[in-house]
């Protein structure tokens, strides 16, 4: 076991994890930030999807000790009331069935629109097509990107 | 033996669901259970005017936790922005929860509106009973009675008061022109906690103290581990035991990742009996199930003399159509978590068998049901998975095994995949006779494979077991002079559960292939092929279903129309159809734009038309529609296979899932309707990969008989 000490939605937080644990179970279990999810533990659905200063990253294969003095932003301080314009538009378009991918989903979302403030659809398609939603939610998740953009209607590529 | 709807036709009408049990709301800060007007176990009003609404049935993203309240606060008039909504609790109050078959919304319609009828009237005679007027005097609005001379007194103030007077029996129901909530879109009620992280799901359960534990099973079906050195799990930091339970050894650690490291190193060193199942492998299989198409079978359906009408024909065709082993892959994998006490447990999880669960876990405990309190947590994911009652059952037995708990035991993907509670492979041989006169005489469809509903049956043979294996078949609605639907079933050592859609995805992307194939012999075109053949009839008895053709006909019609059937396409794209009435309650029917360019299929577009009866919550039904076809599409890509008695596949790698660049648009028309609520759940799914082959055909003229595409290319 290690000690690190990791900055996690603005806040620090000293723990005790052997070197290779992923930062997923870093949140999970040591820090009881249950908001980022475990899905595949292979970095291919997204489910576990935060920001290492300023960039997605799959935290189910991002080992502790690869994380240093980086910024850790994940769902739960995404904004600080909730209210970031992908969440508010996740509720306006109803994205949701049963919920488990969209933490990620958003997450993703995030880092897409700090880049392309206003994506294409093609833009949507590249950033967005690791993120596995099984219960099919992927045309609202498109729209409610748009729509966080201000883009009312979809995008042609 | 009963059959899983049967099963689930008497557990939706539960002693759970009447008014006069109480589940404890308990009171909060400020409040005595005096002041909470608590009905009905599903109901508890609070001196705040807050409204509990407790769901019988769990959520697993099909929207019960949005459309089953919003029945309640139909009939009592909540101001919906004050209901909270809870889970319920499998016990005397709700007796089956079990959540599957496209039943939540049609099995508790009634019940939950009559509780809340039955307390709209109590609160309206609490607030006559302080205003000294008749009750008739007075009527409710969005949590508030009205009385006269613009009297108003929010529930809130009533609850109390009302808590004290009788439950009155059959009060009356609303008519449905005056539905306030019901058939208008509401957003899905856990939106807000699900977009912040803050939802629970049973893998988030944290409790005081938990640990956590990986299970090392065997990769063959059934296998038992021989021999194992303990102490390389031992030797990663953080694990703490090793035990041996029914299903394998489970390394007990300080974290997830120290348990999924000590099972790794446990693996290492262990050995392992294989058993019976070790020489199982698809190809084998595959070679019965052949066999098997032309051995004895159990008849589902009968009529005519098939086998004269063949051999009288003026020609027949004949087809073989495949359909794969599939799995959920639900994204939050299974789990649990137990804490155990003297003489008590306690367990959290996403189930959709919940009193099942509690039953079989208590049981392996040594205890009561009611010994065993069950938090139903919200599933990331269902599809049939989570009504199997294994993984709940393990993770009792590692908690005992560990001394207690509270352990949560996590399935990893791969665990996932290869223990998964799969949906079986199919073969079918479809024959089709054509009279002299160019009508369809003769159609028999033999289906070969494993049967799903030993599943539910502890292994038996139920009398219903060619009907449920030939759901989709046997039900063809097509006015067809002569019918043979038979099972001819094949012995597998697989586990197997069911699977969002059942068997009705297989049989009935048989089924409305091989009526495309036999529309382009007689070089008719498929929709009025089939609005031909649908007839001029009205509800159609199958054996234990029926179905009302005209509703069938009209849902074609509408997605035919609305997707421009028969208009000139691009170049290289097709449209295609089918339809089905999914149980003789739903009614679908979807049309596939797609295309074919160098052997990648694109599938742009997909309208469909449904009539579940009346809409609850049209929000909630689209959604489904939407991810019922993405889920159908999904099966078109994947499969499992299986080796040496395990499976191929062990991972989103080699067991894809459809990607969101892959969703076509989807446009869905809901036929509007007065009619009792069906489901919308299943019903979506098992249209949409006939109808997209249709529309591969239409556009390429080659005819896909086999899922998964092969290598993802035409």
């Amino acid at each position: 076991m290690a000690e690190y000490t990791l900055s996690v939605n603005g806040q620090s937080y000293t723990v005790e994890a052997s070197p290779d644990m992923p930062l997923l179970w870093v949140l999970r279990d040591r820090i009881k930030l249950t908001g980022t999810k475990f899905g595949c533990g292979q970095g291919l659905c997204g489910a576990c999807t935060v920001h290492l200063g300023g960039e997605a990253v799959r935290s189910c294969v991002t080992p502790v000790s690869d994380v240093g003095t980086k910024r850790i932003t994940t769902i739960e301080g995404l904004d600080p009331h909730g209210t970031h314009p992908l969440q508010k538009a996740w509720i306006e378009v109803d994205v949701a069935q049963c919920g488990y991918c969209q933490t990620g989903q958003i997450m993703t979302a995030a880092a897409l629109l700090a880049k392309h403030p206003k994506p294409t659809d093609r833009d949507i398609d590249q950033a967005m097509g690791e993120n596995v939603c099984r219960c099919g939610t992927y045309l609202r998740i498109r729209e409610a990107i748009h729509r966080a953009a201000g883009q009312r209607k979809e995008v042609a590529p | 033996m009963t059959s899983r709807r049967d099963f689930l036709k008497v557990a939706g009408a539960g002693a759970g669901l009447v008014l006069g049990f109480h589940l404890e709301a308990k009171p909060r800060p400020g409040e005595t259970a005096k002041t909470v007007f608590h009905p009905n176990a599903f109901l508890a009003i609070r001196p705040d005017g807050t409204a509990q609404v407790t769901v019988p049935k769990t959520e697993m993203g099909q929207g019960v936790r949005t459309a089953l309240p919003l029945a309640v606060a139909e009939e009592l008039d909540l101001d919906w922005s004050k209901v909270e909504v809870v889970t319920g609790q499998p016990g005397p109050d709700f007796k089956s929860m079990q959540t599957g078959g496209s039943t939540s919304v049609s099995t508790t319609w009634t019940p939950l509106r009559k509780a809340g009828a039955a307390a709209r009237e109590m609160l309206k005679a609490a607030a006559a009973a302080r205003w000294k007027v008749e009750a008739a005097q007075c009527r409710t609005e969005k949590g508030f009675v009205l009385g006269p001379d613009g009297k108003k007194l929010g529930y809130g103030d009533l609850a109390e008061a009302a808590a004290k007077l009788p439950v009155p029996k059959d009060a009356p129901l609303k008519k449905a022109a005056d539905y306030r909530l019901v058939g208008k879109r509401t957003p899905r009620f856990d939106g807000p906690a699900i977009v912040t992280g803050k939802a629970i799901f049973g893998l988030d359960v944290r409790r005081p103290g938990q640990r956590f534990a990986a299970v090392l099973r065997c990769a063959v079906i059934g296998g038992q581990p021989k021999a194992w050195d303990e102490a390389k799990a031992k030797a990663v930091q953080g694990v703490k035991a090793v035990v041996k339970v029914p299903t394998g050894l489970a390394v007990i650690a300080d974290s997830t990742w120290a348990a999924f490291k000590g099972r790794d190193a446990l693996a290492a060193t262990t050995t392992w009996e294989e058993g019976a199942a070790r020489d199982f492998s698809s190809p084998a299989l595959e070679a019965k199930m052949r066999a098997a198409l032309t051995g004895p079978a159990d008849d589902a359906r009968r009529e005519g003399d098939p086998a004269k009408a063949l051999a009288a024909a003026a020609k027949v065709l004949e087809a073989e159509y495949s359909f794969p082993y599939q799995a959920h892959a639900t994204v939050e994998p299974m789990n649990a978590t137990t804490a155990l006490s003297e003489g008590a447990a306690e367990m959290w999880m996403g189930s959709q068998s919940p009193n099942r669960a509690q039953e079989r876990a208590a049981t392996a405990l040594g205890l009561k049901p009611e010994q065993l309190k069950l938090n139903v947590a919200l599933i990331g994911g269902g599809f049939g998975r989570r009504l199997g009652t294994d993984f709940s059952t393990e993770a009792a037995q590692v908690a005992q095994a560990a001394g207690g708990g509270p352990i949560q035991v996590v399935w990893d993907r791969e665990d996932d995949l290869r223990h998964d509670l799969h949906h079986p492979a199919t073969l079918h041989r479809l024959k089709a006779g054509i009279d002299g006169a160019g009508a369809l005489a003769a159609w028999t469809h033999r289906i070969a494979g494993p049967a799903v509903l030993r599943s539910w049956t502890g292994g038996q043979k139920a009398p219903s077991q060619a009907a449920t294996e030939t759901n989709g078949a046997y039900d063809i609605p097509y006015a067809i002079p002569a019918v043979a639907v038979d099972f001819a079933e094949v012995e597998a050592p697989t586990p197997l559960g069911w699977w969002r859609g059942i068997q009705i995805v297989p049989n009935v992307f048989a089924r409305e292939c091989f009526l495309d194939e036999v529309a382009h012999a007689l070089g008719k075109d498929p929709l009025r092929f089939r609005l031909d053949l649908l007839g001029d009839r009205g509800i159609v008895k199958f054996g234990r279903d029926e179905a009302d053709i005209r509703r069938l006909k009209k849902v074609l019609e509408v997605a035919a129309t609305k997707a421009g059937w028969g208009r000139k396409l691009p170049a290289g794209h097709g449209l295609g159809l089918a339809c089905h009435a999914y149980d003789g309650r739903t009614y679908a029917a979807e049309v596939a734009e797609v295309s074919v360019v160098k052997g990648r299929l694109k599938v742009h577009k997909v309208t469909c038309a449904v009539d579940c009866g009346l809409a609850v919550n049209p929000a909630g039904l689209e959604a489904q529609v939407e991810g019922g076809i993405a889920f159908g599409l999904s099966a078109l890509f994947s499969q499992i296979t299986w080796e040496k008695g395990r499976t191929v596949q062990t991972g989103y790698h080699d067991f894809p899932v459809l990607r969101l660049a892959d969703m076509p648009v989807v446009e869905t028309h809901v036929i509007p309707s007065a009619e009792a609520p069906s489901g919308m759940g299943e019903p979506p799914v098992p249209v949409a990969i006939p109808a997209v082959l249709n529309a591969v055909f239409a556009a390429t003229e080659k005819r896909i008989r086999k899922v998964p595409i092969e290598d993802g290319l035409i």
